[in-house]
């Protein structure tokens, strides 16, 4: 028997040792999505066939010696805009619901290559950015710890399966925040990783300048995991950064002693005020990260409003001029938040545009000033616990200014770590953000974190 | 912006935005100009954009751009 929840770092244990069989496990996860997956929508197409077949051939490789390392018959989902060879790639959009790949991404083909076994493709707000919304060809996903709840979105499916015990990990993307946003308000951890670390070709893109590919998955180990395979040099990819990838998982020490850390407190306490559950749940994780050696000092940076607006302006713009001429003959394809999100970011100029890349440079520098004496920083990842479905503003993301973008804007790793539950049990967290290319600093002190407090012994109860 | 301006605008776009859409449209364009208001600072005249962020050196392949 099979248990319903494992992390990707047992499994592969078990595996390893040959106590786990990659097709049993497979199958395990293929009768929960049969269970579960119609209350939680995660999945907008499962592969059963597929990932069977993939199973076997993982089982029979391992049987014969040619162990490929921990990913190595571990089911995963993929997001809905990393495009799979001969499986459609939709965006979770009618616009492009016939689309079907002539290639795997790069980062889907190295997950492949380490064994990975692929059970499906997973729920996205539209072409990442339009959500949650239900006038599209599929639902949007549900929140396992309250299926009336948001999950949080781009990332939707992943934020969904993976606590669910559906899949073992996933993929996510993240312009302004898609898959930190998930991961706080589904309680899992997701990373999204330096930009530049993990190729965005063959991923269909929201703003070619903010996008960041990367893992979400139950624990930090399982993003460290997951990062070493997507990591790495892409010449397809001209932003892709040719650089030596380190040992992820082997930077996990278990200690932060001596780490220096930037509590940006103004962002969850002023800029966008959380409410006092969740202040006090990131308040506790700086101080439990203060008890375990880490040096943590407040920090003041510009308003979020600031960093919030330059990366609104550079995605939405971004976006429009990928999305304009479907935007133009199709308009009414595309679902209703999408498209009216899109109609206003028409309305900004060329000069804004540049305005706001200028912007971007200032703010940039600004954060490499301040860390220039801080290993990392760390602030709220969402104001509250997740809202409502059907109670999610069309132009959230313009009402209130995200506290994930900022990190978008400069390109620095960052991550979101569970740190609590409400009374009513849905997931709280924080972000964790190291300088660029330090992720795997990220890693270990999210996974310090992890080893040291509770949350990760709790799932949803479905 | 006014209704009238709203519709102007999308016109000259070519996006042929439903009726109700754009009354909640006309409510929401106060969020396009306070976002490009706060990007505006006072700068130099030759302060430059951030293209995307500062690559490190090396990140490019051999020859692709002179590593200083």
């Amino acid at each position: 028997m099979v248990p319903d929840f494992l992390t990707i770092a047992e499994a592969a244990t078990l595996i390893e040792k040959r106590e786990l069989s990659p097709v049993e496990l497979t199958q395990s996860r293929l009768d929960r999505i049969e269970k579960l997956d119609g209350q939680l929508h995660s999945f907008i197409r499962v592969l059963p066939d597929e990932a069977r077949a993939a199973a076997r051939a993982a089982e029979a490789e391992i049987a014969a010696g040619r162990y490929r390392g921990p990913l190595h018959g571990i089911p995963i989902g993929l997001k809905d805009i990393y495009e799979t060879k001969g499986i459609p790639t939709t965006g979770h959009s009618k616009v492009m619901q016939n689309h079907v790949p002539a290639a795997d991404a790069f980062s889907v083909a190295k997950l492949k290559d380490a064994g990975c076994v692929v059970m499906g493709k997973l729920a996205t707000h539209e072409f990442a950015f339009g959500g949650p919304s239900f006038d599209l060809p599929w639902p949007p996903a549900r929140n396992p710890w309250d299926t009336t709840r948001f999950t949080g979105g781009s990332s939707s499916g992943t934020g969904a399966a993976v606590p669910a015990g559906l899949v073992l990990g996933g993929t996510g993307s993240d312009t302004g925040g898609s898959i930190r946003g998930p991961a706080a308000y589904c309680g899992l951890a997701g990373i999204k990783p330096s930009y530049g670390l993990v190729s965005r070709a063959g991923i269909l893109p929201l703003a070619f300048s903010l996008d960041h590919a990367g893992p979400m998955a139950w624990t930090a180990e399982d993003c460290a995991i997951m990062l070493q395979a997507m990591a790495g040099h892409d010449p397809a990819d001209p932003a892709s950064a040719n650089r030596p990838i380190p040992d992820y998982r082997k930077a996990l020490s278990g200690d932060v002693k001596g780490l220096r850390i930037g509590l940006i407190r103004h962002f969850y306490t002023t800029d966008n005020k959380a409410d006092a559950t969740t202040r006090d749940a990131i308040d506790s994780a700086a101080k439990k990260f203060a008890e375990m050696g880490a040096e943590v000092r407040e920090i003041t940076l510009s308003p979020l409003a600031e960093w919030a607006a330059c990366g609104v302006l550079i995605m939405m713009t971004e976006a429009y001029a990928i999305h304009e001429a479907n935007l133009r003959t199709r308009f009414t394809d595309f679902g209703e938040i999408f498209r009216d999100r899109m109609a206003l970011a028409g309305l900004w100029t060329a000069a804004d545009y540049v305005q706001a890349t200028r912007r971007r440079r200032e703010l940039v520098d600004e954060l490499d000033r301040a860390m220039a004496t801080l290993d990392l920083v760390m602030t709220a990842a969402a104001p509250s616990e997740a809202p409502k479905i059907d109670e999610v503003p069309k132009f959230a993301i313009m009402e209130r200014p995200s506290l994930t973008m900022p990190f978008n804007v400069t390109g620095s790793p960052a991550m979101a770590v569970c740190c609590g539950f409400t009374e009513a049990g849905l997931p709280l967290s924080f972000q964790v953000v190291g300088r660029r290319f330090a992720d795997a600093t990220v890693l270990r002190a999210a996974d310090a974190y992890e080893r040291a407090t509770p949350w990760r012994a709790r799932r949803p109860p479905l | 912006m006014t209704r009238v301006e709203l519709d102007a605008a999308l016109a000259r776009l070519g996006l042929d935005v439903p009726e109700r859409e754009r009354q909640e449209l006309v409510g929401a364009v106060g969020y396009v100009a306070e976002m490009a208001r706060l990007v505006k600072k006072p700068r130099w005249v030759g302060a430059e954009p951030a293209h995307t962020v500062a690559f490190p050196i090396g990140a490019f392949p051999s020859g692709a751009f002179p590593e200083k």
